[in-house]
């Protein structure tokens, strides 16, 4: 069985190709996103083999979500496009699939025979200039905020979720996992709750017993566990 | 032995004559001009200075001696440098040739010194005193001059009488010397001043006939170039230049080819041949002004041996960047000598169409850029929108027929309505009507994710304004703005009256207006500059934002535009 995420922004959009791919017996449409946040949440939570993934959607591209989903856990993207600009130059020779919208049932055969036979994953290299991640999406009521990387402090994992520390102490929700974001944005490591921004390390406090805090530019703490302590040194080009 | 009175008159006015030869060439130099005018000037005083001074030596020179003193004639040159210069430049005048004249010595040294003085400084006072009166074109009267330096020479002939010893010889010589004296000086006096006349209104006449010439062509070939450097507008601009100067024939050519020929000549000059005289290759590949008068610079026609044309001036036409772009050419037959006015005023017209050309080409640009500015709004829209929008019915056909049909029918509304307008004003109902068939599309698009609200009164719909100002707004504030929302996007379409104007605002709840966002700004770009160029500057679009919370774009226009 195949288990299939629809992402588009548009109902309709979703529901046609929800039916479309009806026809197909051995395909499972698990669930339906609107936007990229709700689709991140989702691939995290439900591992789809397969992202039909639409490329204009509110603030996070299809492009750019890319970059936001944990490189271990890649599921096979098949991009859905109104018009063939930018994207179709980007996969047309790679291992990526992209459809066309409105969607031509034969296409989308196509699509889905490559997809049963080529089971490993692809090949992501192609896509390697898009999906440098460059802003972290956090939710709020409603909105999403699209924090640049070189105003958050330190990132941490709570039994909650994931949440953004930002330079004026506030703290975002994102559904980006931990090791996504140390994978995608170049933060360390530094506990294993805990990722620091180098670029706004300030002060490293040792404290007995081989751990220390990090004091940021904003004036947070953040703790380093003893595990963590000699690679941030090493990172930070510290003995 | 003393001479004969009859024969001192005729030797006088002989050598008189001599004297008004000299005045006469000298009047044909430059070294003239500043004595034709009156000027405060130090540098014109000081010409004038110099050159009566020059004459009043001459004067005392040309004469002959008759005892003690000499019948001469430097009361001319004292009189006049005192009338044109001034009391100062006739007294310096009076003082140089007086001091000349006392250096040549004999028993009239210092009564003739003192003359000259008195003559200059005669000449001066009278000078000052018609300027104060305001009647200055009576200095230059011939009368005028003869009546002053007869004067003059009377006070003078008073003066040998008074200071000459013995009183008996001064008598004497001053009976001899008075009639010549006063016939030559006063004679001299007038005909100098005619000379300096005659060569004044000379200059005035060419010069404004030069003026009325160039303001003629100018009044009637404006414009004319400026719908195009093409066969036709050259013809009728060369036709123009024809009737007005006068010469054998004129020719404009481009590049490569005659584009207008008129005048002698033109049955073997034919419009639309190429170019083949050497001199008109040679002017336009090094931007020079070509001249041959046929006797210095050879002239022949290079079409046909019997030619008439004798000589021919050939000036480039400046483009872009002074690269030329053609030439204009004056032509005189071989029977006729080509004029300095038609010269000089060649090179002038030359100036005058480079310009015309140029400001027509500009203009043509604008229009052609006002022209592709519609285009590149109506073609803003198109692939994306369309692509999502048969996405859209494709889906919408399985579950809701009907609503499909409706659909197409406002897809076709919204794409006829972007391509059939032509023109480049419309009706706020027109856009409207644009817009609505736009948003009846985006609406089943988004679904339910989209509300939008129109509301602008009945009156406001035959307001007119540019077309494609609110279809490229409202596309912005739902590409940028409501489907950048996660939740429900909202937009409003109002309208108000403010004064005489129409503010026409389009809102949307997404807040997220950027200044310079990429692609954001080209159409309601645009939009601005179209407003502005049809309205004026206190129209156009604006932009009011509260971050992600209401982006609201205001086009104000007028509410009664004056029919065109």
């Amino acid at each position: 069985m195949m288990r299939v995420l629809i992402v588009d922004d548009e109902p309709l959009a979703r529901q046609e190709l929800r039916i479309l791919l009806a026809e197909a017996p051995d395909v499972q449409v698990i669930g339906e996103c609107g936007n990229a946040i709700e689709a991140i949440g989702a691939i995290n939570r439900e591992a789809p083999d397969v992202v039909f993934l639409d490329i204009q959607m509110p603030r996070v591209s299809g492009l750019e979500m890319l970059s936001m989903l944990d490189p271990e856990r890649m599921p096979r993207v098949v991009f859905l496009t109104a018009h063939d600009e930018y994207a179709v130059q980007a996969f047309e020779g790679s291992a990526f699939d992209y459809l066309l919208k409105p969607a031509d049932p034969e296409r989308l055969r196509k699509t889905l025979q490559r997809l049963r036979r080529d089971r490993p994953p692809q090949d992501m290299s192609a896509l390697k200039g898009a999906s440098e991640l460059r802003r972290i999406p956090c939710t709020g009521v409603n909105r999403i905020t699209l924090v640049p990387l070189e105003e958050v402090e330190s990132i941490v994992s709570r039994p909650g979720g994931v949440y953004v520390v930002c330079a004026d102490g506030q703290e975002r929700f994102t559904e980006l996992t931990l090791n996504t974001l140390q994978e995608r944005s170049g933060f360390i490591r530094c506990h294993r709750q805990h990722l620091v921004n180098p670029d706004r390390v300030r002060e490293i406090r040792l404290i007995e017993g081989g751990v220390a805090e990090v004091r940021t530019a904003g004036g947070g703490i953040v703790p380093v566990s003893r595990r963590f302590l000699g690679p941030l040194k090493a990172r930070l080009s510290i003995e | 032995m003393l001479p004969q009175l009859p024969d001192l008159v005729a030797s006088l006015l002989q050598q008189m004559g001599i004297y008004l030869v000299v005045a006469y060439l000298l009047s044909r130099t430059p070294l003239f001009l500043p004595l034709m005018r009156v000027s405060v000037r130090w540098r014109h005083k000081l010409a004038c200075y110099a050159i009566f001074s020059v004459f009043c030596i001459m004067g005392i020179h040309i004469g002959m001696p008759v005892g003690g003193a000499r019948a001469n004639t430097p009361a001319i040159g004292a009189v006049l440098g005192g009338l044109l210069g001034g009391p100062v430049v006739g007294l310096a005048v009076g003082i140089t040739a007086g001091i000349h004249r006392f250096l040549l010595g004999g028993s009239f040294a210092l009564a003739a010194a003192i003359d000259i003085v008195v003559q200059g400084l005669l000449g001066g006072l009278t000078h000052r005193y018609l300027i104060s009166r305001g009647r200055v074109r009576r200095l230059f009267s011939p009368a005028l001059a003869a009546a002053i330096t007869g004067i003059g020479i009377l006070i003078e002939l008073a003066i040998d009488l008074a200071l000459v010893r013995p009183f008996g010889e001064a008598l004497h010589t001053v009976s001899l010397i008075a009639l010549p004296e006063f016939v030559a000086n006063t004679l001299g006096a007038a005909l100098f001043m005619s000379i300096l006349i005659d060569r004044r209104s000379l200059l005035e006449e060419q010069s404004s006939a030069f003026s009325t010439k160039a303001l003629r062509i100018a009044a009637r070939a404006d414009g004319l170039l400026r719908g195009g450097f093409d066969r036709e507008n050259s013809s009728r601009v060369a036709q123009i230049i024809y009737e007005e100067t006068g010469v054998g024939a004129v020719a404009i050519t481009d590049r490569e080819k005659i584009l207008a020929f008129i005048g002698i000549g033109d049955d073997h000059h034919l419009p639309g041949t190429p170019i083949s005289s050497p001199q008109t290759q040679d002017a336009i590949a090094r931007n020079e002004v070509f001249f041959a008068d046929g006797n210095e610079v050879a002239y022949a026609c290079s079409i046909r041996r019997g030619c008439p044309l004798g000589s021919t001036l050939v000036i480039p036409l400046a483009g872009e960047d002074r690269r030329v772009i053609g030439t204009i050419k004056l032509y005189e037959p071989k029977s006729r000598i080509f004029s300095t006015i038609n010269r000089a005023l060649g090179e002038g017209i030359a100036k005058l169409l480079s310009a015309q050309i140029l400001a027509g080409r500009y203009e043509r640009q604008k229009a052609l850029l006002a022209q592709s500015e519609i285009k590149l709004l109506q073609a803003q829209v198109s692939p994306h929108f369309l692509f999502n929008a048969l996405n859209t019915i494709a889906a919408v056909i399985r579950t809701d027929p009907e609503r499909a049909r409706q659909l197409v029918h406002s897809l076709s509304a919204f794409f006829r309505k972007n391509l059939k307008r032509a023109g480049e004003e419309a009706t706020l109902g027109d856009e409207l009507e644009h817009v609505e068939a736009y948003l009846r599309i985006e609406m089943a698009r988004f679904a339910g994710n989209l509300e939008v609200e129109v509301d602008v009164a009945e009156e406001f719909r035959h307001v007119r304004l540019p077309a494609f100002s609110l279809q490229p707004v409202v596309e912005n504030a739902i590409k940028h703005g409501t489907s950048q929302l996660l939740g429900g996007g909202r937009v409003r379409i109002c309208a108000a009256r403010e004064g005489r104007d129409l503010l026409l605002s389009v809102e949307d709840n997404a807040g997220l207006y950027e200044e310079r966002s990429p692609g954001d700004g080209l159409g309601m770009a645009i939009v601005d500059r179209r407003i502005r160029a049809r309205h004026g500057d206190a129209y156009g679009v604006r932009v009011e934002c509260e971050r992600d919370a209401v982006t609201r774009v205001i086009l104000r226009v007028p509410l009664e535009t004056v029919p065109a």
